[in-house]
């Protein structure tokens, strides 16, 4: 009841004003959204690329954080949509971001501001490359990003 | 001032919730509030906001549930905008917020019952409490589970969710609904159309004495032989009427002119009376009581014949007047006949004038025309003496100015001449 006011209300502004590069997908319920994201300046690991965020909220939203993760489109569809490059993001779209973890994330937080949030953790990032382990971690995870203990380690991204 | 710990603000938080009757949260607002009014939480204006040690302020609840969810130690609870470590709360935030939360205007939580009051969100919970009609009661009958709006409730206590049979058919309806205006008016409605209901032939005014259900009507009415009558008697009927009208100007008439004619009787007989009183009164020889009688009708007869005079004078006013109006009409329609008379005897006039300025032009170019021929040979004339001169070298000076002279005198002369005939026709 609490999330789906608060979601209500936040859908209601977004329909209203978006930030640049940030467009609703999916929103017709309240549980699962999808937000497609563009990075805006020339990077050159990003640049013409739009990636989909898949927006999962609990029922205790915004206490609790949402399950944000990438999604991928093949690129055979009319609307590819791949799974960025980046040390902090596992080609199985997990995020790696303490913002989205339940110690990072506070109850202030938006899905708008979660979007220019990874905007901008991909605007900032120069390495082309995936996160150490990436290969095992895809294939043996199981569990939902909300479970994994991820040790935030890098304070630069 | 002082602030708080966070262990007796969640504290507080089971005292404060019982006396809400509305949740504030999910009222419809109607007018739009500052982004700032806005708790970062729950995204709705602020309620019973309080105040964190950065200032940054939030609804009490929200915060509550915030500590609950992340701080299991209570002492590394952050901000949730800023993360500054906090351990107290204030419970004062300032009243120009908490007045400018409570202006913002909502719809009544009873919208849905058919509450259609707008007003300030301070107000709600008072409005609801008390004065709110269409706030959804227990009904009173302990048996009963549903709900009534409060403005329905009657006084003893009764339960409105029996259903009622309808009186022709067999449809249910609840007292509740039909207790109320609008619902009551579908009740009745229902019965204009319900098949079941009895209903008197439509000739009934005309002597029919058959009364059967609505739905039986239709055949009845049929065979009904006073329907098929119908439109005659509706014809005699309305000429009944007109005779009536008739009738009662005609009665109306007769009394106008019964008085008029009582009027003239009683005159004739006052001047009859008079003129006898004009004869006895000469004799003067009846007793004295007789006279005073006589006197007396002396004094109404007088007050009688003034009466009459004005009357004659009045009369003799309004023909006069009549006669003016005719005489003002007479005069306007001579007026109008003189000026026609007159525009038309112009026009002509002008038509006229018109002519003979053509025939004048004509008869000028006619003129030019004639003249024309005289000048050359004028001229001719006046050239022809020079030659000769010039020729035979004879010292005829003293004739050739002169006849040099001469056409041009005939020259000026008849132009003069035509001058002065235009001017002549131009005036």
């Amino acid at each position: 009841m609490f999330a789906s006011k608060r979601l209500s209300k936040e859908l209601l502004k977004m329909q209203d004003h978006l930030p640049p590069g940030i467009t609703i997908v999916k929103s017709d319920n309240l549980e699962e959204w999808q937000m497609d994201i563009k990075v805006l300046d020339s990077n050159p690991l990003y640049q013409n690329q739009t990636y989909r965020l898949k927006f999962t909220f609990s029922n205790k939203y915004p206490i609790e954080p949402p399950e944000v993760q990438f999604i991928e489109c093949p690129s055979t569809s009319d609307h590819p949509r791949p799974i960025p490059i980046h040390p902090h993001i596992y080609s199985n779209g997990i995020i790696c971001l303490d913002l989205l973890s339940s110690a990072g994330w506070s109850p202030v937080q938006t899905v708008e501001s979660v979007c220019m949030s990874i905007q901008s953790m991909l605007t900032a990032n120069s390495r082309d490359e995936r996160p150490p382990g990436d290969s095992d971690f895809v294939s043996y995870n199981r569990r939902r990003p909300r479970d994994i203990n991820f040790f935030y380690d890098d304070d630069n991204v | 001032m002082t602030s708080i710990t966070l262990d007796e603000l969640l504290a507080m938080e089971a005292t404060c919730d019982r006396d809400e009757v509305v949740d504030l949260r999910s009222l419809e607002t109607v007018s739009s509030y500052d982004d700032h009014l806005m708790c970062p939480i729950c995204h709705c204006p602020f309620v019973r906001p309080v105040r964190l040690q950065c200032d940054h302020v939030f609804c009490q609840k929200c915060l509550n549930s915030a500590i609950t969810a992340f701080a299991a130690n209570r002492d590394d609870f952050t901000c949730p905008t800023c993360r500054t470590p906090t351990r107290g709360v204030y419970l004062n935030v300032p009243r120009l917020l908490l007045n400018m939360c409570d202006d913002i205007k909502v719809r009544c939580p009873c919208r849905n019952e058919g509450c259609p009051e707008i007003m300030p969100r301070g107000h709600v919970q008072s409005h609801v409490d008390k004065y709110c009609g269409y706030r959804l009661m227990k009904c009173p009958d302990s048996s009963c589970n549903k709900k009534t709006r409060k403005k329905n409730l009657s006084p003893e206590g009764r339960c409105l969710h029996e259903p009622h049979r309808c009186l022709r058919c067999d449809e249910y309806i609840m007292e509740q609904d039909y207790e109320t205006s609008v619902l009551r008016k579908a009740l009745r409605e229902h019965i204009d159309t319900c098949p079941e209901v009895v209903h008197p032939c439509t000739a009934s005014k005309y002597g029919c004495p058959v009364k059967v259900k609505r739905a039986d009507l239709a055949t009845h009415e049929q065979t009904c032989p006073l329907i098929a009558m119908g439109p005659y008697f509706e014809a005699q009927n309305a000429r009944l009427d007109s005779l009536e009208l008739t009738i009662r100007h005609l009665q109306q008439r007769n009394e106008i002119f019964e008085d008029g004619i009582a009027n003239i009787r009683s005159t004739l007989v006052q001047s009859s009376r008079a003129l006898a009183d004009q004869e006895s009164s000469p004799a003067n020889s009846d007793p004295p009581r007789q006279e005073s009688s006589s006197n007396q009708s002396q004094i109404d007869s007088s007050n009688l014949y003034t009466a009459t005079t004005t009357n004659y004078l009045l009369s003799l006013h309004e023909s006069l007047r009549e006669e003016v109006g005719q005489l003002s009409h007479a005069i306007t329609d001579l007026d109008a006949r003189a000026s026609m008379a007159l525009m038309n005897e112009c026009l002509r006039l002008k038509e006229d004038m018109a002519h003979t300025n053509a025939a004048v032009g004509s008869i000028r170019m006619q003129v030019q025309w004639l003249l024309n021929p005289r000048l050359h040979q004028g001229q001719r004339a006046g050239a022809r003496p020079s030659n000769t001169n010039t020729g035979n070298g004879n010292p005829a000076s003293t004739s050739g100015p002169s006849s040099a002279a001469g056409p041009s005198t005939a020259f000026l002369r008849p132009r003069r001449l035509s001058d002065s005939g235009r001017e002549g026709t131009k005036l």
